[in-house]
């Protein structure tokens, strides 16, 4: 295997579903040089194709920036799951994978008779990852929620805003961009414990479930001393100053956590305000805790004077943790992210340049490669067909024919 | 599942998270602390609020299932010891700032030597090279970094973020990743690997990709308080905070009709919203007018339910709706209950037992989960340093030194 190959190259996974926890996960292997297959129907669309169906997108369903950008080095196979020739044909390309991967209601798969007892049974080694909101049991279990609804059973809504304001929770659903990591990293120790042992096994994940044990410390914090932690701004206990702070220029804003004494002092030189640098008035954390109202004032009369990023650079110079508030203009504009090449070009057929992601590790002997964009909807039926499952020219006509490929 | 593989932690808080979902994988994680604790990391709140490192509810919370010892890696015989620990494991996993370990002389080449299957995965704020490498960041940069904050919060006043460190959240599993990735290619070719993980470009993701987007369909974006773009997310029942998107999309629209079917039930669907035609409705077309029409029917209903009533007919009538539990709710919910999500340790010489999450998977053949609690100060000094060779008597010189 050559390093350019990628570390997952000869991996073959299969994917079921939408939206985005679960191709979030697969990505990461299709970047490594695994094959992933996506299963899709026009007959029920990922709804991440569907964002986009707006008046100023021609291109229907290939169109949406979202789906695309999201899906890269993925093939796509049409297959209409509604007809019992589309559910054999996912079986057999079951027995092609390593990895099945899906995250539909966990009614779906046993309806269609593609649970794990029955994909396993004569396919020894099969590793398969259920991922949806709530896990395969339990009374809740059928609940068709998103994103959003993970975010708030979670608890993630409830911590986040103002101690004397309404939740406004994470932007983003935190349990779609954090239980794909989950997910991937249990795909990539299973393919481990696979290699080790030969045996398979099925995964059986609730997006929930690995919010809250992210959350741990929030859980046994109540368990033990009976805290409810509660959303507080950016204020903590531990530093102060320790917020988000006005910059010049319309919605600008710098993040500047001093999180020791010393810290502190560095950020009073560059200051240069006489009553904040009275160190028997604030000098240790306790007093300047006692005073965060004065201390955000003062500190906000000071940065609202300075370009965000200029600032930045400037107090991280000093030793001091500072960080712009980033747009995603400013994050494309990135020094650092450009220099990391985090950001990555590939031309769309349709869309045209797009700037895809990279994922947050690096490995130099084994970079993250981006061939193709995410795929047209059944963009590799006729391939995949031909190549991984050898059927005949024939037999893909008859598919084609009884409407299977769709 | 990772049984058998030997991980040396040497992380502060933001890779705490990673240490232990390794460990409670069942690799054999063990945390280094200096001599009398990583005080940093063993930081408060404590339990019953006596200030005492033994008692930190992040400490216990975020170490499960690894070993502790204490070594003094500033000291020479530390450092020794260290090597020999380096030798006898299969990743080492750290969170300093980049060079720091090179300037102890044990940086990852050198670590390698001798032992080229040697894995290293740093977790740090930007990464390991690039002009922002030295830039210091806990959580709060790094999501204002990362793009998250801009545009989380109200209108007037400053980005805000989630009040737990959400950025150690998405980095912990990412750095797990990137260790069994390494391990992946190492069962192949025998090489180690160095895994190079930033905290900020993991905090990207939780965009979904919004910088290509808006690259390609520029969009102004703000932070719109507890609305999503343009609609209600967030909603106020009679005793606290829902979550219900007036969003459409194919997969939505049976939970709005079901929504207003519920309303009328309860007979607080005016005459139009009854009629209304979900399968045509877009909430990025409508007017504001039109939104706020809608948002005030909902709104007034929601406002004569409980939580509680709320999300039991959501479950019945599925409807895309749910509570924004806090921790005591999330506690109770049936749901996870059912899943024996929490399971209780012991802590005998604390004289109490607390309730942590157990597990964030379930494997048909494996158990993942906590298999011990979080290591007192150098809890397994004596059996981690006698499987480097050293004895009793060595052990107690060291202690003598200031080494353990």
């Amino acid at each position: 295997m050559t390093a350019d190959a990628g570390i997952f190259a000869g991996i073959k996974i299969l994917e079921l579903g939408a939206g985005a926890a679960g191709p979030v996960a697969t990505r990461y292997f299709a970047d490594q040089g695994a094959t992933v297959i996506r299963v899709e129907s026009s007959k029920r669309p990922d709804f991440l194709r569907m964002v986009h169906l707006t008046p100023d997108n021609p291109h229907g369903l290939d169109g949406s920036p979202m789906f695309v950008l999201m899906n890269p080095n993925k093939q796509s196979i049409a297959i209409n799951l509604s007809l019992p020739e589309g559910i054999a044909l996912v079986k057999r390309l079951v027995g092609w994978a390593d990895v099945v991967s899906e995250n539909f209601s966990p009614k779906a798969m046993a309806k269609w008779g593609l649970d794990y007892a029955s994909l396993s049974a004569d396919h020894d080694g099969l590793i398969m990852v259920s991922s949806c909101l709530f896990g395969q049991t339990g009374p809740q279990r059928m609940y068709p929620g998103f994103g959003g609804q993970g975010a708030a059973l979670a608890g993630f809504n409830h911590l986040t805003g103002w101690a004397d304001r309404d939740a406004v929770g994470p932007y983003g659903t935190i349990t779609d961009s954090l239980s794909p990591r989950y997910v991937a990293l249990l795909i990539a120790a299973a393919l481990l414990h696979r290699d080790r042992s030969g045996e398979g096994q099925y995964l059986d994940v609730s997006q929930i479930e690995t919010a809250v044990y992210s959350l741990s410390e929030m859980i046994v914090r109540y368990s033990a001393n009976g805290e409810v932690v509660s959303r507080r701004g950016n204020s903590c206990d531990d530093a102060i100053p320790h917020g988000i702070y006005p910059c010049r220029g319309d919605d600008r804003w710098i993040a500047i956590a001093v999180m020791s004494d010393a810290e502190w002092r560095r950020l009073v030189d560059e200051i240069a305000d006489p009553e904040l640098a009275d160190a028997d008035r604030f000098g240790e954390l306790t007093q300047r805790l006692a005073q965060r109202d004065e201390i955000d004032r003062r500190l906000g009369a000071w940065t609202r004077r300075f370009d965000a990023h200029e600032l930045m650079v400037r107090l991280q110079a000093a030793g001091v943790e500072a960080g712009a508030v980033l747009s995603s203009d400013d994050l494309l504009a990135d020094p650092q992210l450009a220099a990391r090449g985090h950001f990555e070009v590939l031309r769309h057929a349709l869309l045209g340049e797009l700037r895809f992601e990279h994922c947050g590790i690096r490995i130099a002997e084994a970079p993250a490669r981006l061939r193709t964009p995410g795929p047209n909807l059944g963009e590799h039926t006729h391939s995949i067909l031909r190549d991984q499952l050898g059927m005949t020219e024939a037999e893909i006509n008859s598919l084609a024919e009884s409407g299977v490929l769709v | 599942m990772l049984a058998g593989i030997r991980i040396l932690d040497l992380t502060h808080e933001a890779g705490f998270l990673a240490g232990k979902i390794l460990a409670d994988l069942g690799a054999d994680v063990v945390k280094v602390e200096p001599p009398g604790g990583d005080l940093e990391g063993r930081r408060g709140p404590y339990l019953g609020g006596v200030s005492d490192p033994e008692r930190s509810l992040l400490w216990l919370a975020l170490n499960t299932s690894k070993r502790g010892i204490t070594l003094a890696l500033d000291s020479e015989r530390g450092r020794a010891i260290y090597r020999s620990l380096v030798r006898a494991s299969d990743v080492v996993l750290e969170t300093e700032p980049p060079g720091a370990l090179a300037k102890l002389g044990l940086d990852y080449a050198s670590q390698r030597e001798g032992h080229p299957g040697l894995i290293h995965c740093a977790l740090t704020p930007f990464g390991s090279d690039g002009p922002f490498a030295s830039y210091r960041a806990h959580d709060l940069v790094a999501v204002a970094m990362g793009g998250n904050a801009a545009l989380t919060g109200d209108r007037d006043r400053p980005p805000v973020r989630c009040s737990m460190p959400t950025a150690y959240y998405h980095a912990g599993p990412e750095a797990a990743l990137g260790i069994a990735m390494a391990l992946f290619a190492r069962a192949r070719d025998g090489e180690g690997r160095f895994v190079d993980v930033s905290l900020r470009e993991t905090q990207l993701s939780t965009l979904m990709a919004g910088p290509g987007q808006h690259a390609h369909t520029p969009r102004v974006q703000r932070r719109s308080g507890s609305r999503l773009g343009r609609t209600r997310e967030i909603w106020k029942a009679r005793d606290g905070d829902v979550s219900f998107g007036l969003r459409g999309g194919q997969a939505r629209i049976p939970n709005l009709k079901a929504t207003v079917a519920y309303m009328a039930e309860s007979g607080m669907a005016p005459d139009w919203l009854v009629a209304y035609d979900w399968a045509s409705y877009n909430h990025n077309t409508l007017s504001d007018d039109e939104i706020a029409r809608l948002e005030a029917a909902f709104g007034a209903f929601f406002a004569t339910k409980t939580r509680r009533e709320l999300y039991g007919q959501a479950l019945e009538r599925r409807i895309m709706l749910a509570p924004c539990n806090d921790a005591r709710e999330i506690l109770d919910q049936a749901q996870l209950r059912a899943r024996s999500l929490f399971t209780t340790i012991d802590y005998p010489e604390l004289g109490c037992s607390i309730e942590h999450p157990d597990f964030f998977a379930k494997s048909n053949h494996h158990r993942i989960g906590i298999r011990s609690r979080a290591p007192r100060i150098g809890e397994h000094n004596a059996e981690v340093f006698a499987e480097v060779g050293l004895s009793a008597d060595d052990l107690a010189a060291l202690s003598a030194a200031g080494v353990v």
